[in-house]
């Protein structure tokens, strides 16, 4: 079986003010199914950049993504907002939850684009927000909820579309080591227990410890994949 | 959740700016129904005039008389069915010099043939036609003064002083009131013949104008114009027009006003739209980071722009329908029942049109639509990327 992500030869490059910045040179990456991966790199390194191409958010200036056997790369924006709402969960390091809805209705926010009627939705999003151990903070608003809660419900909202690959810029940035933990732990059950491909960008390397594999990108390259000596972590 | 309940919720978030804002569409429709009010009582006055009244006056001015004696000869006129005559008389009660109301002096058999849409509402007719010092005065007037059928009225006139005491006295015998939009409620009518018999001898025999009813409503207008030839090889000739004509070109001398009334409500729905518009824009702006998670999440730029439209037309709806609450209880209770109390001449009839009122609340709906094409078409334009690395 191929690797659910691949990239090759990746090339982009930001204009600005007449200068073209390239973050990424040729870059070739393949992520197997089920794999959970840190990606660690200097501030500026372009891991945003690389995390948003896989996702579907922005286009490479060349080569090709494929995921899961379609061309990423070559969809139309329509196309991709359909596909990006199927197949990929969003966690932001500042969670992003729309503060006007209580948890459980941020968690059901993704459903509104599927043809799920609104009790089967409410109901999917009760069983996400479980998973995430947060069924008493259902109908709290996100300014009621501590940071690492917050976090936890946009990870509720990342998998209640049961998608293929979750991505996460820096899920912890912004959180304490012990509601670091937590969410990190959480991942880790995603990607064991319910096997979801899980990419995440970190500055942490107490956090990239907690993914079965670390790669650190330099300089617009994939300078090292570490399967790394720290396996034992992941198990 | 549904999509409508997302883009609602938006405006529950800053509940103060949404308040004031829907304050300020609320206020602007108030201020629009006001002006279109004063537009419509103005106007209406020639849009629901007489059909078949032909009002007859000196051709130099309405402030000169025509003898008497015209009033026979406009009535032996084959196509006039009946004609009456009246004198302003410039009334004003003593003590109450403030008050402004019309006065004239009529003839009290044909005066409400002529104006038919006047009916008693106490007395009657036939008692005052045989007081000689009787009076009719208007329900609003009569409610005014507190003036009620048998009372005493005396009235001070600079026009017409009486020689004897400077003042009249009358007997009030009868009460009107009419349903007609273009009759004032607050007129004061006396004979014509007591102000003749008191008044100074220059001034005898002499009527302001005759006012003349047409047997086919259809030639008022040629009328009219055999009216005037009849009188074109006398001394003082007379000018005819028909009601609403005449109440046309009266209003011609205000045109100006009516013009400027009309671009000010046109430029009050203008600023409502860009107070809203602003708003919206605000609200687009600091929202650009969940635009864009929302985008990431699979989102189209059509639905941004949904929710932004949405949320405006909600809020210019709120308005439009708050402003036409406080419109009725405003313009037409307060304001309108002022008018037509003090300055029921020029405003008989001082009431929303329905057709305005509903265009107010379309014209918010219209506008809020409007205000929020931009900040929704830049809510939809936002690339998820850059709207992403905002955060924080
Ligand atoms: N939309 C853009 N327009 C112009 N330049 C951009 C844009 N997005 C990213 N860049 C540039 O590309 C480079 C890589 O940015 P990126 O956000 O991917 O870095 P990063 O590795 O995620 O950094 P950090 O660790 O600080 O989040 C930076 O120099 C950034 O300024
Ligand atoms: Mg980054």
């Amino acid at each position: 079986m191929t690797a659910l992500i691949e990239l090759r030869q990746i090339v982009k490059e930001f204009t600005r003010g007449g200068e073209t910045l390239r973050v990424l040179e040729n870059l070739d990456l393949d992520v197997e199914r089920g794999s959970f991966e840190a990606l660690m790199g200097p501030s500026g390194s372009g891991k945003s950049t690389l995390l948003n191409l896989m996702a579907g958010l922005d286009r490479p200036t060349g080569g090709s993504i494929a995921v899961d056997g379609k061309r990423v790369d070559r969809m139309s924006e329509g196309e991709l907002a359909y596909w990006r709402a199927n197949s990929v969960g969003f966690v932001f390091q500042s969670y992003n939850l729309l503060p006007v809805l209580t948890a459980v209705e941020n968690v059901e926010l993704p459903l509104l684009l599927s043809p799920v009627h609104a009790t089967e939705r409410r109901k999917r999003a009760e069983v996400a927000l479980k998973v995430v151990g947060l069924t008493d903070r259902m109908s709290h608003y996100p300014r009621m909820l501590s940071g690492g809660q917050e976090q936890r419900v946009s990870i509720a909202r990342a998998i209640v579309a049961d998608p293929l690959l979750i991505v996460a810029d820096e899920p912890t940035g912004d959180l304490d080591r012990r509601s670091a933990d937590e969410i990190l732990t959480l991942l880790e059950t995603l990607n064991s227990e319910m096997g979801k491909t899980i990419v995440m960008v970190t500055h942490d390397p107490a956090a990239a410890a907690r993914a079965k594999l670390t790669r650190h990108l330099d300089k617009g390259r994939l300078r090292a994949t570490e399967a790394s000596a720290r396996e034992p972590h992941g198990a | 959740m549904t999509f409508a309940s997302l883009a609602a919720r938006n405006l529950l978030r800053n509940k103060v700016r949404t308040l004031l804002t829907i304050l300020g569409v609320a206020v602007a429709v108030v201020t629009f129904l006001l002006l279109r009010t004063v537009i419509s009582a103005w106007t209406g006055a020639a849009e629901f005039a007489a059909k078949d009244r032909v009002v007859s006056r000196h051709k130099v001015t309405f402030i000169m008389s025509l003898p008497k004696r015209y009033v026979d000869t406009i009535r032996s006129q084959p196509d006039v069915k009946q004609a009456t005559y009246a004198n302003w008389f410039g009334g004003r009660s003593p003590g109450n010099e403030r008050e402004f109301f019309a006065t004239l002096a009529v003839e009290p058999k044909t005066y409400f043939e002529v104006y038919d849409e006047l009916t008693f509402t106490e007395g009657s007719l036939a008692a005052f036609v045989e007081d000689k010092s009787g009076a009719v005065v208007g329900d609003v007037l009569a409610r005014k003064f507190g003036w009620k059928l048998g009372d005493q009225v005396v009235l001070e006139s600079g026009i017409f002083p009486n020689p004897v005491d400077r003042t009249w006295s009358f007997t009030v015998r009868g009460i009107y009131t009419t349903t007609s939009r273009t009759a004032d409620r607050s007129t004061f009518f006396f004979h014509w013949s007591y102000l003749n018999d008191g008044a100074p001898q220059i001034v005898r025999d002499e009527v302001g104008w005759v006012v003349s009813r047409t047997k086919d409503p259809s030639r008022t207008a040629d009328v009219g114009v055999a009216i005037d030839r009849t009188f074109d090889s006398e001394d003082t000739q007379t000018l005819s027009q028909d009601e609403a004509s005449f109440n046309t070109s009266f209003l011609a001398g205000f045109s100006v006003i009516l013009s400027a009334i009309d671009l000010v409500s046109g430029v009050i729905l203008l600023i409502m739209m860009l107070v809203l518009g602003n708003t919206i824009a605000m609200g687009v702006r600091e929202r650009t980071s969940e635009y864009g998670a929302m985008r990431a999440i699979g989102f189209l730029p059509k639905h941004i722009a949904g929710f932004v439209v949405i949320e405006a037309m909600v809020l210019s709806a709120l308005g439009g329908v708050v402003g036409l609450g406080l419109s009725v209880p405003i313009v037409e209770k307060g304001l309108g029942g002022w008018l037509e109390q003090n300055m029921g001449g020029m405003f008989p009839f001082f009431r929303i049109p329905p057709v305005m009122a509903v265009a107010a609340v379309f014209l918010s709906l219209a506008l809020g639509l409007l205000a929020s094409a931009l900040p929704a078409w830049q809510a939809s334009k936002i690339r998820v990327t850059e709207a992403l690395r905002r955060v924080v």
